[in-house]
């Protein structure tokens, strides 16, 4: 495992960011070569970075101004990775169509519940970014991400598998999955909250599939700059299949406590489609991992043997 | 959130009831769904029938009243498992499908380690551990079984939500597990954590040096019509085998076999194989018998969460550990 090296050339990086290069081996390893020379990449341009999959295999750079195969209908399956590059899904600064980057807009339309609700929230990056020891991501104890927020950061190389009654996704980000129900079933009226809620989708026409989400969990966050939600979050997302290789999520968020209206988190977010036999890296947030960086680099006087009773 | 179920198991340990927290869900299994759940809508309907109908074809599958009346995810009643019907034939090459321990949501939980070596302080139920083997495993602390210690003397990785990583992910909590195929791949959908695994079809040897993952490289092969046998190596070795500590190294291969029986029957098979830390192959999990439940069953949610341990902490575990003085560490 190659994690002294992937500390040692980011030491200048924000915490977290580190912290997701221990998460697993592979996070760090889209851009190294594989291991005792197996599938060596085809060659490449000195300059051009190439990419592996999870079982070191090289990923084919995407292929601009080349006509792709029409869409086949109803039908969003297929191994799909962010179409500008495997980190344009990172979404470090909050939500890709909204990010806290200082620019005028990025702001989404908070009440004054929302607002208050935002200010306490301490992210570990961005322009509200705060010192490791006083972040109160709940991502960074390793609590599951939830949803929107699997959509709203680490958004990387994910699976989609159809079958008659329902459409699952598969995330790269601690390798969860999330079941989006379209056999026509209704949303609950008042489920218990789960951290990935329930989703159910509907096909408006043959090429887009409209999924909503309700019943998650309001300890999670929206993105990574700590926009709020409460139990009352309705999300909606569109999978629009542009052609064979292309397709296009956007993520719209609808709380009327936290916000005055509903607003986009993603806008035609590109994917590019994977050839099947590509395998997606690991990534897992690992708690023990976040303490031994801690212990080494991060903070050392919270070495977890000081206060390992409380683990 | 339905936290009135969690304090009354005091006596059980400390992981069980963190494991009960760990999602609203976990704890609905046998309670009805709440009062205000929508009401079934014409499209739920077919599935309900669905259910009728699987109990109309078992005779003797119609509850006692005692019987307490599971439900999946969604709020709906689980299909109660037709042990006299006899099931129609297994599908060739096809293990899709959500699959339920058939003896019932607890039969894969193994607490107490694998299911066919529950560790119970006899050295005749024990793996065949080589020297090193066995030294490693008297280090793994575990929370609950003959070997439990307190929660704070425990190392046990998954207590800090650490991923379970394989093989333990089938040798622990292993509950409704969903199944998904493509031509060239099969995807293993735990409960447990919420996690997935792949199992590549596609004819791909396995990595000969690859870098540890959580849940490593996996392959299989039908080696017949209703038997998918699968070859996992590359797992990181910070993980356990199972609850009770067995231990593994980098040496590490896992042969699981998936057996379709019959269409609603599949029977899971894991060995362990590790030069290492055991002196010959051993089954910890010997025909594990799943039944297939309808395709519009929902699976519960049920994740490990740092922060419900902590407050489960809090709450009732062990107060003094109350993460307010020291949560500049986190």
């Amino acid at each position: 495992m190659e994690k002294p090296f992937a500390i040692a050339q980011c030491s200048t990086a924000p915490r977290f960011l580190l912290a997701l290069f221990l998460f697993s081996t592979l996070a760090h390893a889209q851009n190294t070569a594989p291991k005792s020379g197996q599938n060596q990449p085809a060659a490449a341009a000195p300059s051009a970075p190439v990419d592996y999959d999870g079982w070191g295999k090289p990923i084919p750079p995407a292929i601009k101004n080349q006509k792709p195969d029409p869409a086949p209908r109803r039908d969003i399956t297929g191994t799909w990775d962010p179409g500008n590059g495997p980190d344009d899904g990172g979404q470090f600064l909050g939500a890709k169509a909204l990010p806290v980057d200082g620019k005028p807009g990025h702001e989404p339309p908070f009440t004054p519940l929302g607002l208050e609700a935002y200010l306490r929230t301490k992210p570990s990056n961005g322009a509200r970014m705060v010192p490791p020891g006083e972040t109160n991501d709940p991502e960074l104890l390793c609590d599951p991400q939830g949803f929107p927020r699997e959509d709203l950061f680490q958004l990387r190389t994910t699976q989609i598998v159809q079958d008659r009654e329902k459409t699952y996704m598969f995330y790269e980000f601690d390798r969860v999955w999330r079941v989006i129900w379209t056999d026509g079933r209704e949303l609950p009226k008042d489920p218990e909250p789960r951290w990935y809620g329930y989703s159910v989708g509907k096909w408006v026409d043959d090429y887009t599939l409209v999924v909503d989400t309700n019943g998650t969990d309001d300890r999670t966050w929206v993105d990574h700059a700590g926009r709020p939600h409460t139990g009352d979050l309705r999300v909606r997302e569109t999978f629009h299949r542009v052609d064979r290789d292309h397709l296009e999520w956007t993520v719209q968020i609808d709380d009327p406590k936290m916000y005055t209206q509903p607003w986009l988190a993603m806008d035609k977010f590109p994917m590019r489609l994977l050839p099947p036999d590509m395998d997606v890296r690991e990534m897992i947030c690992s708690r023990a991992e976040f303490d031994e960086y801690d212990k080494l680099i991060g903070n050392p006087a919270s070495d977890p043997a000081a206060d390992k009773v409380s683990h | 959130m339905e936290h009135t179920a969690i304090p009354k198991p005091l006596f059980i340990l400390k992981l069980t009831v963190a494991l009960l927290v760990s999602s609203a869900v976990a704890v609905s299994q046998t309670a009805p769904p709440r009062p205000a759940t929508a009401p079934q809508s014409p499209v739920q309907k077919p599935a309900q029938k669905e259910v009728r109908k699987e109990v109309q074809k078992a005779p003797q599958a119609a509850p006692a009243p005692a019987t307490p009346v599971e439900y999946d995810g969604w709020g709906r009643p689980t299909a109660p498992h037709p042990r006299s019907a006899k099931p129609a034939p297994a599908p060739p090459r096809d293990l899709s499908g959500t699959w339920e321990p058939a003896g019932g949501p607890l039969e894969g939980t193994q607490f107490n380690g694998s299911k066919a070596y529950e560790e119970n302080g006899r050295t005749d139920r024990e793996p065949p551990y080589t020297a090193l083997g066995r030294q490693l495993w008297q280090g793994n602390k575990p929370s609950i079984g003959s070997r439990g210690v307190v929660p704070a003397e425990a190392n046990d990785p998954v207590l800090i939500c650490d991923p379970q990583g394989f093989p333990r992910e089938n040798l622990f909590q292993l509950r409704s597990t969903q199944i998904v195929q493509t031509p060239i791949k099969v995807l293993i959908l735990y409960e447990f954590d919420q996690i997935w695994r792949v199992i590549w079809t596609d004819g791909r040897k396995l990595p000969k040096d690859p870098e540890p993952r959580w849940f490593g490289y996996s392959v299989g092969k039908w080696v017949d019509d209703y038997t998918l046998v699968v070859e996992t190596s590359g797992i990181d070795d910070r993980s356990w085998i199972d609850n009770v500590g067995r231990p593994h190294s980098d040496q590490l291969r896992v042969e699981e076999r998936f057996h379709r029986v019959d269409r609603n029957h599949l029977e899971w098979t894991v060995s362990i194989d590790d030069p290492k830390m055991y002196t010959k192959p051993w089954v910890a999990m010997d025909k594990l018998p799943f039944y297939l439940q309808p395709p519009s069953y929902d699976v519960r949610e049920m994740i490990c969460s740092p922060s419900d341990s902590k407050e489960y902490d809090n709450l009732i575990g062990n107060p003094a550990s109350d993460t307010s003085t020291n949560k500049n560490s986190r």
